[in-house]
């Protein structure tokens, strides 16, 4: 019924969907599952008309569609239950459910509310919602929210002719299990009346509900997997599996850390809603490495250790001293340096030149009584230019006009000139050319045999394996499990994929 | 060269093209001697617009400028005969610690900068009509000449007021572009965020930036109060929108981070030149206010950074 063939689509850099074949029959509730990056959410903004492919065709009933828009796509039977949730909350339920669509119970120029919510009632009863049409959303919990979504997309059985497909994006990440139980077997029950494309990180609930599972890679489908067939290790086999070059992580350049001193000390830490009884020492030396899903905790651990979040309960010690009132300034001051993974947002400063974003984080040491000694900030900037070969035309350049790679060098290099020997890197090689990023590992390697601790959220489970000494496992904010590193003795990405989901 | 590089540049053709436009209007305004008084004139609010330029380069914008000095007018007028010259240390202390309050209230109790301030400014103007008794006062002829007479002189030609505006300048311009201070607002403004995650401390530095627009203000009102000779709660009205002209047409964006007191310096003859012009032309005075409401929104369109802003409210 509903047919993608041979959909490509590139961006600046990133060929995100590679000649994609996928099709959904009538009452059909197909899965889509693969890592982060691996092309599902580019996938599905084509099929709900986010996105316009730059090839390939796709047809409903063997015609072909081109849908400009998302509202294109609804008008198609197409409809998107999304991850954050799209309600608005301080509306109540019947105004959300017909968003927009308030045509229709208009008389004279004015919304007829008794009608409207007649209509919504018969919408809620669809998804089995008993509640007050008239409610305010904010009032309502998760679950019960994202049932109103899902009415709100069964409006358009009403409004069109034809099939529905509709998408479900991670709906269960926030749900409780018999929650999830519902949810599924009312999805179950809908199907009589829509398809449903269910998108997951958990496998097993995949498995479950799922008539058929495409298995996405480096934006290609790699393997159909029908209902009966499915094995949750053959899946995450080809979701992960591809050769690891040690080269590229430059693991020849590991080299054991010093367990003697202690840079960082977590004690049984939590923050409230974040993560809880997070417990580990950062040695000099040491890569170590936080994996785990979106949401997982891991930002915030290093936010914590960054002072821009304050722990609920336990402790955190930074070189032996433990932190009380956390700020940034006092992070900075005891030698942390963040590079975070909004590099153009908050890693550099676009509208400042090379030397005043590399002496920002510093400024105290170049000047005198609040003077600015602006040829020493110079200085600086050109022999960090030359130290990380960063490509700028000179020490002048707005930040904002280099390259990715070179902005990421310039906060580097802020980070590293100030004396700074605990990292947390979030993300430093994201949107990064291959070479850029294999400029970052080399610095890793440098820095920590200058003696630094290094805290990393990677980007891929590769680039987590191949960098680090020891990783951290977190799910839903605990610690699932902690594999040691070291070369030769590393794990599998597919070891780790069974803590994180 | 595109017109992107030319950007920068734009206040000063303006300026440039402006000034022969009045000039060929009217060959007597480039008379050197009156282009002096002419400048000279508008001195308060020159240091108005070098305050200003503080609160909008970080991003804000500080709209208690005109009521602080409207206090400050009655302040030194009511204070003038006790404490002599020293009444100068009270209406700048005054302004500092208003501005201040604003920026404690913009950072700490997260209320946009344009409300905080404009709420200042009404507690700021009820001060001055309190202490003022909702009268025009005036100064005391002789402790005026004795402690502020000398702003008013002139040397080799070259009147006071536009010594201490160059002074001014100059300093503005040091905090500015060569102090750690100047740094960090400057970073405040064109990446807060990027500010927070290198460690600045972004709430001092926004309140000292208030501070500084509301100590600029008090110096405006100081130097207008004794240039007029008296004291009034409605006597520096009008000020404030000229004074946002001023920066905006100087090329410091409402996005802030860039431009600069420099920018200010021409902007601010900008506005002197068209407030001429108006007098040539002999525009009505009622209609002046108008013709500059137009240019503040011209202005604000034309410099603001587009890229910055998710949400307009």
């Amino acid at each position: 019924m509903y047919q993608l063939n041979k959909v490509d689509k590139k961006f600046p850099g990133v060929h995100a969907l590679k000649a994609v074949d996928f099709k959904i029959g009538r009452g059909e509730i197909v899965g889509l599952v693969g890592e982060n990056g691996a092309g599902k959410s580019t996938l599905m903004k084509v099929i709900y008309g986010a996105y316009q492919p730059d090839s390939g065709t796709v047809t409903i009933d063997g015609k072909a569609v081109r849908f400009q828009n998302p509202r294109q796509a609804m008008d198609h039977g197409i409809g998107m239950v999304f991850q954050e949730q799209s309600l608005i909350t301080n509306l109540t339920v019947m105004e959300n459910i017909f968003l927009g669509f308030e045509q229709q119970f208009v008389r004279f120029g004015v919304i007829n509310w008794t009608a409207m919510a007649k209509a919504a009632r018969h919408q809620l009863r669809k998804v089995k919602l008993d509640i007050d049409p008239s409610t305010v959303t904010s009032k309502l919990s998760f679950a019960q929210r994202q049932l109103v979504e899902l009415a709100k997309v069964l409006t358009l059985e009403e409004r069109i002719d034809g099939d529905l497909v509709i998408l479900l994006d991670e709906p269960t990440s926030v749900l409780a299990k018999e929650e999830v139980e519902l949810l599924f077997s009312l999805v179950r029950e809908l199907t009589s009346r829509a398809s449903f494309i269910f998108v997951s990180h958990r496998m097993d609930e995949v498995l479950e509900l799922s008539d058929r599972i495409y298995v996405m890679k480096d934006g290609e489908v790699v393997d159909v997997v029908e209902h009966g067939q499915a094995n949750i290790d053959a899946i995450q086999h080809k979701m992960v599996g591809r050769e690891v070059d040690k080269q590229y992580y430059r693991e020849q350049k590991q080299h054991p850390y010093d367990s003697g001193k202690t840079l960082v000390r977590f004690d049984r830490v939590s923050v409230a809603g974040k993560y809880r009884d997070v417990s580990f020492d950062l040695h000099p030396g040491e890569v170590l490495c936080l994996v785990g899903t979106e949401g997982s905790g891991r930002e915030a651990v290093l936010r914590t250790i960054f002072g821009l979040e304050r722990p609920s309960t336990g402790a955190v010690a930074i070189k032996g001293n433990p932190f009380h009132r956390a700020t940034a300034q006092e992070a900075v001051a005891r030698g942390v340096g963040y590079v975070p993974r909004e590099r153009k947002v908050e890693g550099i400063v676009n509208g400042m030149n090379v030397y005043e974003n590399m002496t920002l984080s510093q400024m105290g040491k170049y000047a005198s009584h609040g003077v600015l000694r602006i040829r020493e900030e110079k200085a600086l900037a050109e022999n960090w230019i030359k130290r990380l070969s960063i490509k700028t035309p000179d020490v002048y350049k707005d930040c904002g006009g280099l390259s990715g790679g070179n902005q990421q060098k310039v906060v580097l290099a802020k980070w590293r000139s100030g004396g700074s020997d605990i990292f947390l890197l979030d993300h430093p090689t994201r949107g990064l050319d291959i070479g850029a990023k294999e400029d970052v590992y080399d610095m890793i390697r440098e820095m920590c045999d200058d003696g630094a601790g290094i805290v990393l959220v990677a980007d891929t489970l590769e680039e987590a394996i191949g960098l680090s000494h020891t990783i951290l496992v977190l799910k839903d904010g605990e610690i699932q499990k902690r594999f040691d590193g070291s070369p030769g003795g590393k794990p599998s990405p597919f070891d780790l994929v069974h803590h994180m989901i | 060269m595109s017109i992107e590089n030319l950007k920068p540049y734009f206040p000063w053709i303006t300026l440039a093209v402006l000034v022969l436009l009045v000039g060929a209007l009217n060959p007597s305004f480039l008379n050197p001697a009156s282009l002096v008084q002419l400048v000279a004139d508008i001195v308060p609010l020159f240091i108005m617009a070098l305050g200003m330029t503080f609160a909008i380069y970080i991003g804000g914008i500080d709209l208690s400028m005109q009521q602080v000095a409207n206090l400050v007018t009655v302040v030194a007028t009511v204070y003038l005969v006790q404490y002599g010259i020293f009444v100068a240390f009270l209406c700048i202390g005054a302004g500092f610690v208003i501005g201040a309050a604003s920026g404690w209230i913009t950072t700490r109790q997260f209320v946009p900068s344009f409300v905080a301030t404009l709420a200042m400014g009404f507690i700021a103007l009820s001060g001055a009509r309190f202490l003022s008794g909702e009268r025009a006062l005036s100064m005391n002829a002789d402790a005026r000449d004795a402690s502020f007479g000398w702003m008013f002189g002139n040397t080799v030609g070259i009147p006071h007021e536009l010594v201490i505006a160059g002074l001014l300048l100059a300093l503005a311009w040091f905090l500015q572009s060569r102090t750690t201070f100047g740094r960090a607002l400057k970073a405040v403004g064109s990446g807060e965020l990027a500010a927070v995650a290198s460690g600045l401390k972004v709430d001092q530095i926004k309140i000292l930036a208030f501070a500084l627009s509301g100590t600029f203000a008090a110096i405006a009102g100081l130097m207008f109060s004794v240039k007029l000779s008296g004291g009034d709660a409605n006597l520096a009205n009008g000020f404030l929108i000229l004074a946002i002209v001023a920066v905006l047409v100087g090329g410091t964006p409402l996005t802030g981070g860039v431009g600069g007191v420099i920018n200010t310096l021409v902007g601010t003859l900008i506005v002197v030149v068209i407030r001429s012009a108006m007098v040539y032309l002999e525009v009505d005075a009622t209609m002046q206010q108008m013709i500059f409401g137009v240019i503040l929104i011209v202005a604000i369109a034309m410099t603001i950074d587009r890229s910055k802003m998710r949400i307009v409210k």
